[in-house]
């Protein structure tokens, strides 16, 4: 029987590794993207209004 | 400062244009209630085989090796994640602010959950199963599992992709991190494991086992009580920056806790350690969960008399807080020499599945069901009973197994006492735990009744404006 650990074991690393980058990734993006500046707030307030939101994209 | 003098977050508001069709969510939602109760006579059927081990006697299909894993994987995918799925389909949409991609993918993917969950049903009755923990499910219901996962992600991925609102909000990052860390911990934990041999195997499935909590059910648990807490309470969440540094704490974190399930075993001790000082580290994420939604209730505890979301929503935030207060604390190896493998796991682990995450689950159908079918709830008052009796049972479920645990453990470190009359010493805290269990299945009762009552229509309590809708 063949011993499969090590492949396995770099598979469930390459996965963390995955992980770990795409967390770092979109981590930054979020600075980009405002979610720490004046504006972090905004989607909070929002929230509370969305099931009277008459949607007209289809 | 009273609460405010709100409707019932059960009846349905004055106006609400009939935007979302709701139709996957709809499934997900009553066949998780369906699971919820069927699988909930499972339940006490083997806390009463531990109070009466002759129960049923020798029929293979209904010795305890067959009934627990179907009560655990009927609990975590039947009822749990089939309910926190339906209600995702319900809150994406909103939080985007457009309709489902789409909603025929969505009851597809329901169709297919149920044929997964009753597949389940038999192969775990029949002795088909894995033996990993919480991995018990043979491989071509594995694969189901796999393809169903890429159509959900596939939807709310790209709901989300078409939303009108450029931020989003902190409900729907964690709601994203759980489609992609889910994939992952799936994978590992019943893929990946199979080709592991000796201590790597239990390593990579207590990693799974973990994580399958911590990185699947507190993600999606945590963006159901982000959406509802404010919902069900019409106040705004206290800092939507603090929620963030929550997720992302919680994103670096939670995922090197795994191997605490094996303190004291023969895995390495730096990897020991490292899971140790990771699991303290995670009271970082859980404090600024924990207190965002206290702030958030500031001035609202009022609100709690009437209110029967927000009450089991702040029981689950509270039950959450020890939960994540106990799982760090006991990962030390003074305490784990004591609590691991003793009946304390199963009362902390019943607290988060059940005390927290699905008490969040419970709130957000009662809060969505009156709204989806557009009518008032069927009873409040057996609405606020299933809230009673799930909190009575529940806390005597859990105080009695955490103190039932620490004795068996003290009893386990003494060598002079025979393993066998640590069992027979137990017998008084299973009783309980039985009785505990009878209270927590009344309430589910009540709870699967009132809503299938409220979703077949049985009491008409539209309120005029929704009529004329």
């Amino acid at each position: 029987m063949s011993d499969y650990t090590y492949p396995s074991i770099f598979f469930a690393y390459f996965l963390f590794f995955l992980l770990v980058a795409g967390a770092l990734f979109f981590f930054l993006r979020t600075i980009k993207q405002g979610y720490w500046g004046c504006h972090s707030e905004d989607p909070k307030y929002h929230m509370l209004h969305d099931e009277e939101v008459k949607h007209d994209d289809k | 400062m009273t609460g405010k003098e709100n409707p019932s977050p059960m009846t349905v508001p004055a106006a609400a244009p009939p935007v979302h069709s709701d139709t996957a969510a709809k499934w997900f939602i009553l066949s998780s209630i369906a699971y919820f109760f069927i699988v909930g006579i499972i339940a006490v059927t083997i806390a009463a085989k531990f109070v009466w081990p002759e129960l049923l006697g020798t029929i293979p299909a209904f010795s305890y090796g067959r009934l627990r894993p179907l009560h655990v994987n009927g609990m975590l995918f039947g009822w749990l994640l089939a309910a926190d799925m339906g209600l995702v389909y319900y809150i994406v949409p909103r939080l985007c602010g457009v309709r489902l991609w789409s909603e025929k993918l969505g009851v597809a993917t329901a169709v297919l959950w149920n044929v997964i969950i009753l597949g389940a049903v038999v192969s775990l009755l029949a002795g088909w199963n894995q033996g990993w923990e919480y991995a018990e499910l043979p491989m071509p219901l594995d694969v189901l599992v796999v393809v169903a996962w890429i159509m959900f992600g596939a939807n709310i991925f790209a709901t989300i992709a078409s939303r009108k609102y450029a931020q989003m909000y902190v409900t729907l990052w964690y709601i994203m991190g759980t489609i992609l860390w889910t994939a992952f911990v799936y994978l590992t934990g019943n893929f990946a494991v199979l080709f592991t041999t000796g201590v790597n195997q239990a390593n990579l499935n207590w990693m799974y086992v973990h994580n399958a909590v911590g990185l699947i059910f507190t993600p999606v648990g945590l963006a159901l009580a982000y959406y509802f807490i404010p919902k069900a309470g019409e106040v705004p969440l206290h800092s939507h920056k603090l929620s963030m540094i929550g997720f992302w704490s919680l994103a670096f974190v939670y995922v090197w806790t795994g191997a605490h399930h094996m303190i004291h075993g023969p895995i390495s001790q730096w990897l020991q350690t490292i899971a140790i000082v990771f699991s303290v580290m995670l009271l970082i994420p859980v404090w600024t969960v924990v207190y965002n939604f206290i702030a958030t209730m500031k001035g609202q505890w009022p609100q709690m008399r009437d209110n029967v979301p927000l009450k089991f929503l702040m029981s689950g935030v509270v039950f959450y807080l020890l939960t994540c207060f106990q799982g760090p604390m006991h990962s030390l190896r003074s305490v784990n020499a004591i609590v691991s493998k003793t009946d304390w796991i199963p009362g902390h682990a019943h607290m988060a599945v059940l005390g927290a995450f699905s008490f969040f689950a419970i709130a957000g159908v009662y809060y969505v069901i009156p709204r989806m079918f557009r009518r008032g709830l069927s009873s409040e008052p057996m609405a606020t009973w299933s809230y009673w009796l799930m909190m009575v049972g529940g806390l005597g479920f859990f105080v009695t197994l955490w103190l039932g645990g620490f004795w068996q453990g003290w009893q386990w470190n003494n060598p002079s006492i025979p393993f066998i009359d640590t069992v027979v010493a137990l017998k008084p805290v299973w009783t309980v735990r039985f009785f505990s269990g009878v209270l927590i299945f009344l309430g589910i009762v009540l709870f699967a009744y009132n809503i299938m009552a409220t979703a077949v229509g049985a009491s008409e309590k539209r309120t005029g404006a929704a009529a004329a809708v």
